[in-house]
C-alpha cells in the first residue's frame, strides 16, 4: 500500500499555527515535509505548554507536537549567507516552498516565490500571513486571535453586545489551513496537468471569512448589522445548552436542537410531558418566545442524568450531545470509535498524545508519526538529498550554519 | 458548460450533502471546479436556513444557501423513486467526487454505497461527512450544528461560568466539517492520480471541531486539566485581553516580545492623559515572559495588573478607528472587534478587491459574496456566479450532458423524478466540455 503523499517533498518554514497545520495534512498522509527551523529562533510553539513531564524543553511541548506530527526537521541559521545557500540547493529537490513570515521575509534572504523559482521553475510557493501579501495591512503581525476580532468573529460571539465571550484561542489558525492546503492540492493537480507552479498568497483573514459568508452576504443586502445572540436561533427552539447532571450528581451540560413538531413532540414524550405540547404545539409558537421555551425545557431536563437522555433523544431523532470538555474528549466513545486520539512514540519524550485526523481515506489511511526534535533530521536530510559528507556537515556545524 | 478558470476545472463534482457539508462543494466550485449540486425535487434544506434577504423567508431568498451555493449548478432527483436513482448512478459514472451528508448507511440502503457506484467508475472520489463518524455509537445519530460544536470541545470554552456555554451566532461546526472534507478529498485525489483508483473518504464533524481547541486535549492527557469557559469579556482586568473603547471593543495582548513595543506605546499614550501609577513604571517589559507572568511574582503581576487598568483607561475614551489609526502609524498588535459593517468597508479587504457582487437571476438583485479563499497567481478561480435556482440545470446536465432524450426527460418529469420545472423554463442543452481532466482515468 502506498501512502496519499509518496514522493512529494515540501520544505516548510512556516512556524506556530496555520503553516504548521497546513502542511500536516501532507505530512499525516506520507508527504515528506522538512521543516526548517533554528535553534537561535524555534517555532514559538515549542516554548509554550503544555510540556512532556511538565518540564519545558524545545522537544517537549505538545502544542508544537500536535501540529507538527510526521514531519521532519532540519537546523538551519538564516541569518548565514551559507545557510540561505543550503536552503537554495534543497529547493530543486522540493515540490513546494511553504512560509509563514511576515511579508518580505523571505524575499530579503534572497529566498522569495520570485527568487526560489530560479532554482525550480514549476515550484509551488505558499506564503501565509494575517491578511495577505499586498495591501495596506500586509504587513500586520499578530495570531490568531487578533484576527478572529478583526474577522467579525470576536462581535459574533457572546451573549449580548455588552457580554462578549470570543471562542477561545487564536480561532481563524484552525479555520484558514484547510483553505490552505485545499488550495496547494489544487495547485500541485493544476502543475501535474500543465506543468506550471505558482504563488498562493493566503490570507487567513480571507480565508476565515468565508465561515462567515451567510452573515456577509446578509449585510450587504439588507444593511443589518448581525450582533450576538447567546445561543439563539431563528430556525430551531429549543436550541441551545441545558443544564443537567452526571451519574454522580455532578453539573453537566448538554446541548439540543429542535426543529420540527415531530421531533417537539419526539422530546416531550422522551421526557415524559404532557404540558409542553399544549402549551408550545407548533414551530412557530417556540420560535416566537424562544425565551420561555428554554426555560419550560431547562426545568425538564434539570433532574436528568445526561447519559440518559441523549441516547433516547437519538433514537427519537432529536439532534443531542453532551457538552463536553477536553478531558470529556478524550474518553468520547465516538471518537475512540473513529480512532482519533493517537499515542505517538516522540523520540525525547516516548509515548506522546496526539490529536489524529478528522477524516479517514478508505483504502489510503495515513500514518501519523510524532512530531521531530528540533534539527532531529539535519544529517539525514543534507547528505540524502544534497550528497554532503558527514564532514562536510560537520564543518557547517562548526561554522555555525546548521544552529 | 463554462469557459471558467481555476485550477480544478475539469473535474466534475457531485453535491448531495446538505448543511453539514455545503462548504465543501463550495470550496471545489471556487476554484473552478464544475459542481452539480443533486437536490430533492422539494429542495435542498440549505434553501431554508435563515437569515433570509428578507423576513418573510421567501423562496430562494436563504442567504445561507446563496452564500454557500454560489457557483453551483443545481439539479432536481428524486432518490426514492428507481428511476431517480438510475439516474444518479449514471451521472456517477461521469464524476470525479461525490460529497453526501446523508445519515450513516442511508444512500447505502437505496443501493447507492460507494461499492456500487465504485462499480461503475473505480475513479471516483465518494466523501460521506458523518456528525460523529460512522463507527461509535453516535454512527446513525443527527446533530445540528450547535450540538456538533458541543460534542468538537469548543462550546465547552466558550461562555461564563454558571451561564450556558455558547456558541458563534453565524453556526461553525458545519464549516469546520465541510471544509476538512475538502481537504481529505483532494487528499484521495493526489492518490487517485498514480492509481487510477478512488475510495470512500469519511469525514467526522466532531472531530473537526476537536482540531478547533487549540490544543487544550493535550492538557487534558498530560496534565489532567480541562480548560473551562472563562467568563464574559472584559471581566474587570488582569486577564482580559479585550478592552471596552467609546464605541465597542479593541483586542490586545500586553507582555513582551512582539507584544513590547504596543504595551510601551499604548502606555506612552496614557500618559499624555496624565500620570501613571509607580507600579507601571517598575514593569520592565523586556523581562515580560508568559511563564514569569503566570508563575504569579505578586509584584510583577500587580505592575502587568496597573499597566492593563491604565491601558484599559486611555482606550475608554477613543473610538475604533482613533485607536487603529495610532496603531497602524506604530505597528502595534491591535485588533478592533469588528462588527460585520467594521468588515465590509474594511480598507485592506477593500484594496485587495476581496468582496465580488453577482446578479442573482431569479431575484433580479445584486448580491455580495465572501471572495477568494486564496489567491492562486498561475491559476485564479473562476469569476463569480451566483447559487443556482431549484433544478436550472435539469436540462442541461440530464440532456446535454447524460443523454436523456426528450421524450425519456418528458417522463421523469411527469412522474415526479426530476421535479416540476415547467418545461418552457428549460434552456436547451448547453455543449459539454468533454476535455475531461481527469488524466486518472
Amino acid at each position: 500500500m502506498t501512502g496519499v503523499g509518496d514522493g512529494l517533498r515540501v520544505l516548510d518554514f512556516t512556524w506556530y499555527g496555520v503553516g504548521p497545520i497546513t502542511t500536516k495534512y501532507l505530512a499525516d498522509n506520507g508527504a515528506e515535509v522538512i521543516k526548517v527551523e533554528s535553534v537561535k529562533h524555534p517555532d514559538g510553539l515549542r516554548l509554550t505548554p503544555p510540556f512532556a513531564g511538565q518540564q519545558p524543553g524545545l522537544n517537549r511541548s505538545q502544542y508544537f507536537g500536535n501540529f507538527n506530527s510526521s514531519k521532519k526537521s532540519i537546523s538551519i541559521n538564516m541569518t548565514t549567507e551559507a545557510g540561505r545557500d543550503l536552503v537554495r540547493q534543497l529547493v530543486p529537490h522540493c515540490d513546494v516552498v511553504a512560509e509563514s513570515f511576515r511579508v518580505g521575509t523571505m524575499a530579503k534572504w534572497g529566498l522569495g516565490y520570485d527568487q526560489l523559482r530560479e532554482f525550480r521553475p514549476d515550484l509551488i510557493y505558499l506564503a501565509t500571513c494575517l491578511q495577505g501579501q499586498t495591501g495596506p495591512k500586509a504587513g500586520f503581525a499578530g495570531f490568531g486571535m487578533q484576527l478572529a476580532a478583526i474577522a467579525g468573529f470576536h462581535h459574533l460571539s457572546g451573549y449580548s453586545p455588552d457580554e462578549l465571550t470570543p471562542p477561545h484561542g487564536p480561532y481563524t489558525d484552525f479555520i484558514a489551513p484547510r483553505f490552505g492546503c485545499f488550495a496547494l492540492l489544487a495547485a500541485l493537480d493544476y502543475r501535474r496537468r500543465t506543468g506550471e507552479g505558482q504563488l498562493i498568497d493566503l490570507s487567513q483573514y480571507e480565508a476565515s471569512l468565508h465561515f462567515l459568508a451567510p452573515a456577509i452576504t446578509h449585510y450587504f443586502a439588507t444593511g443589518a448589522v448581525p450582533q450576538p445572540q447567546g445561543n439563539g436561533s431563528a430556525r430551531y427552539a429549543p436550541h441551545g445548552a441545558y443544564r443537567c447532571r452526571d451519574e454522580s450528581g455532578k453539573q453537566r451540560w448538554i446541548a439540543l436542537a429542535v426543529e420540527t413538531d415531530e421531533q417537539w413532540q419526539a422530546l416531550l414524550a422522551v421526557l415524559g410531558d404532557d404540558g409542553g405540547l399544549s402549551r408550545f404545539p407548533r414551530r412557530v409558537d417556540r420560535l416566537a418566545q424562544p425565551e420561555e421555551v428554554d426555560r419550560y425545557v431547562g426545568e425538564l431536563l434539570a433532574d436528568r442524568a445526561a447519559g440518559e437522555v441523549v441516547a433516547p433523544f437519538q433514537a427519537a431523532g432529536i439532534s443531542a450531545y453532551p457538552v463536553q470538555d477536553c478531558g470529556d474528549l478524550r474518553t468520547d466513545e465516538n471518537l475512540q470509535a473513529f480512532g482519533f486520539f493517537a499515542s505517538l512514540d516522540q523520540s525525547e519524550c516516548g509515548p506522546m498524545p496526539y490529536d489524529g485526523l478528522a477524516y479517514r481515506l478508505g483504502r489510503t489511511p495515513g500514518c501519523q508519526r510524532a512530531a521531530p526534535n528540533l534539527g532531529e533530521h539535519t544529517d539525514e536530510v543534507l547528505s540524502g538529498l544534497l550528497g554532503l559528507s558527514p564532514a562536510d556537515v560537520g564543518q557547517l556545524r562548526e561554522g555555525g550554519v546548521l544552529q | 458548460m463554462s469557459e471558467a478558470g481555476g485550477p480544478l476545472r475539469g473535474y466534475r463534482v457531485l453535491d448531495l450533502a446538505d448543511e453539514l457539508a455545503a462548504l465543501c462543494g463550495k470550496m471545489f466550485a471556487d476554484l473552478g471546479a464544475d459542481v452539480v449540486k443533486v437536490e430533492p425535487p422539494s429542495g435542498c434544506s440549505t434553501r431554508r436556513i435563515p437569515p433570509f434577504l428578507d423576513e418573510r423567508g421567501g423562496a430562494d431568498g436563504s442567504c445561507y444557501f446563496l452564500a454557500t451555493a454560489a457557483g453551483k449548478r443545481s439539479i432536481t432527483l428524486d432518490l426514492e423513486q428507481a428511476n431517480g436513482r438510475e439516474l444518479l448512478a449514471r451521472l456517477a459514472e461521469t464524476a470525479d467526487f461525490l460529497i453526501e451528508s446523508f445519515p450513516v448507511g442511508h444512500l447505502a440502503g437505496l443501493g447507492l454505497s460507494y461499492e456500487a457506484l465504485a462499480a461503475g467508475n473505480p475513479g471516483l472520489i465518494y466523501t460521506s461527512v458523518t456528525p460523529f463518524g460512522d463507527l461509535g455509537p453516535g454512527a446513525t445519530w443527527t446533530a445540528a450544528d450547535i450540538v456538533g460544536w458541543a460534542a468538537g470541545g469548543m462550546m465547552a470554552m466558550m461562555g461564563a461560568p454558571g451561564r450556558p456555554p455558547l456558541q458563534v451566532s453565524v453556526p461553525q461546526a458545519c464549516f469546520h466539517a465541510g471544509s476538512e472534507a475538502a481537504v481529505a478529498s483532494m487528499l484521495a485525489h493526489l492518490e487517485r492520480v498514480r492509481s487510477g483508483l478512488g475510495q470512500q473518504v469519511v469525514v467526522s464533524m466532531q472531530a473537526a471541531g476537536v482540531w478547533a481547541t487549540n490544543s487544550e486535549t493535550a492538557f487534558a492527557a498530560l496534565e489532567d486539566r480541562s480548560l473551562q469557559r472563562s467568563g464574559i469579556v472584559p471581566a474587570g482586568g488582569t486577564r482580559s485581553s479585550l478592552y471596552r473603547c467609546a464605541d465597542g471593543y479593541i483586542q490586545l495582548l500586553i507582555g513582551g516580545g512582539m507584544f513590547q513595543p504596543t504595551t510601551t506605546g499604548l502606555l506612552d499614550w496614557a500618559r499624555e492623559y496624565g500620570p501613571l501609577p509607580a507600579a507601571v513604571s517598575d514593569i520592565d517589559f523586556s523581562t515580560w515572559t508568559p511563564a514569569r507572568n503566570q508563575a504569579g511574582d505578586p509584584g510583577f503581576v500587580a505592575g502587568v495588573a496597573a499597566c492593563e487598568s491604565a491601558i484599559g483607561e486611555v482606550l475608554s475614551r477613543l473610538t475604533k478607528a482613533e485607536i487603529s489609526r495610532r496603531a497602524d502609524e506604530n505597528g502595534w498588535v491591535v485588533a478592533p472587534v469588528a462588527t460585520m459593517a467594521d468588515v465590509a468597508h474594511d480598507r485592506q479587504l477593500e484594496a485587495r478587491g476581496y468582496f465580488q457582487n453577482v446578479t442573482q437571476p431569479g431575484l433580479d438583485r445584486e448580491l455580495t459574496l465572501a471572495g477568494p479563499f486564496a489567491r492562486l497567481g498561475a491559476s485564479p478561480g473562476p469569476s463569480p456566479r451566483p447559487a443556482p435556482g431549484l433544478g436550472e440545470h435539469n436540462a442541461d446536465v440530464l440532456c446535454g450532458e447524460l443523454g436523456v432524450g426528450a421524450e425519456e426527460f418528458a417522463r421523469l418529469q411527469a412522474a415526479g423524478v426530476i421535479g416540476s420545472a415547467p418545461p418552457g423554463q428549460m434552456r436547451p442543452g448547453t455543449a459539454l466540455d468533454v476535455s475531461r481532466a481527469g488524466a486518472h482515468r
